[in-house]
């Protein structure tokens, strides 16, 4: 099964290249090798996107998380001149150690759960390859029927991001 | 309408592996969260948290063959869109009142 095997170590790559720039991002100091690490993250994620059969996820991914949320972060980081994290002269190790506990054991316990947790099948997920072209007009359809409500107002919420941010942005409230 | 992925191949991947990524990537941007100072890179690593959890919801729609999943990802990421242009714009007020993004110096409603 060659493309099967293909598939895995496409798996492998992303979620190696993913997890890697992950990390990078969380040992950077400067803000702005953070915000290109995590650009690369996303890049793997939507890889795996794909491969989970959601290729529409996946270009969203691209185009909302890598071209505009990120681009907004590296604006603000120039905006604001951000240089190195203040360096660790007050460092504090208690804060430091419980932070790393923190994470791995909530990590762990997440794991843990995760694989644990029954997930029944539903509808008949067999035969025949992944069938992109009608995928995308089915997320639509379902996007106008049974979402249509959330849709609508999440277009309201963008709007009110919109103005909120340029009203907190702006140099003096009046 | 209710959704169904229409005649999608086996996994060819283990689903556990996808959950496993995602979640080391949750515990990844949490980790950052709880160890940066910097408002920004605190404001990322949630980014990364966010995308773990997008990740989980695209695993279970695959294994359930459902595109509700997707679907809560689509509003996801808009979500976070709205949620960025709020955070950043009150992140540059921030800057122009205090002169700095560092959240141990940001300390008005603490005590």
């Amino acid at each position: 099964m060659p493309a099967l095997t293909g598939q895995l170590v496409v798996f492998g790559f992303a979620s190696f290249v993913a997890i890697a720039f992950a990390l990078l991002m969380v040992v950077q100091k400067t803000p702005v090798r953070s915000v290109l690490s995590l650009v690369v993250t996303f890049f793997g994620l939507s890889v795996l996107a794909i491969l989970l059969a959601a290729p529409f996820i996946a270009a969203l991914q691209i185009f909302v998380y890598a071209g505009a949320i990120l681009v907004l972060f590296l604006f603000v980081i120039m905006l604001l001149n951000l240089k190195e994290e203040a360096a660790d002269k007050d460092d504090r190790p208690v804060q430091r150690t419980l932070g790393l506990l923190v994470a791995l054991g909530l990590g762990g316990l997440l794991a843990g759960a995760t694989l644990r947790a029954p997930v029944p099948p539903r509808g008949s997920p067999v035969g025949g390859p992944i069938p992109m072209p009608d995928e995308i007009p089915a997320l639509g359809r379902l996007l106008f029927s049974n979402y249509l409500l959330a849709f609508e107002v999440l277009s309201l919420l963008l709007l009110v991001a919109a103005v909120g941010a340029l009203l907190l942005s702006k140099r003096r409230f009046e | 309408m209710t959704g169904v992925l229409p005649g999608v191949a086996p996994m060819a991947v283990p689903a556990g592996a996808f959950l496993v990524v995602a979640t080391l990537l949750f515990a990844i941007g949490l980790a950052g969260a709880l160890l940066k100072r910097n408002a920004l890179s605190i404001f990322l690593s949630i980014e990364l948290m966010m995308n773990a959890v997008n990740l989980l919801f695209l695993t279970y729609a695959r294994m359930r063959g459902d595109l509700a999943g997707q679907m809560i990802v689509f509003f996801v990421i808009a979500v976070a869109a709205a949620e960025a242009a709020v955070g950043l714009a009150i992140f540059v007020a921030l800057f122009r009142a205090h002169r700095t993004v560092d959240v141990d110096k940001i300390a008005l409603l603490k005590w």
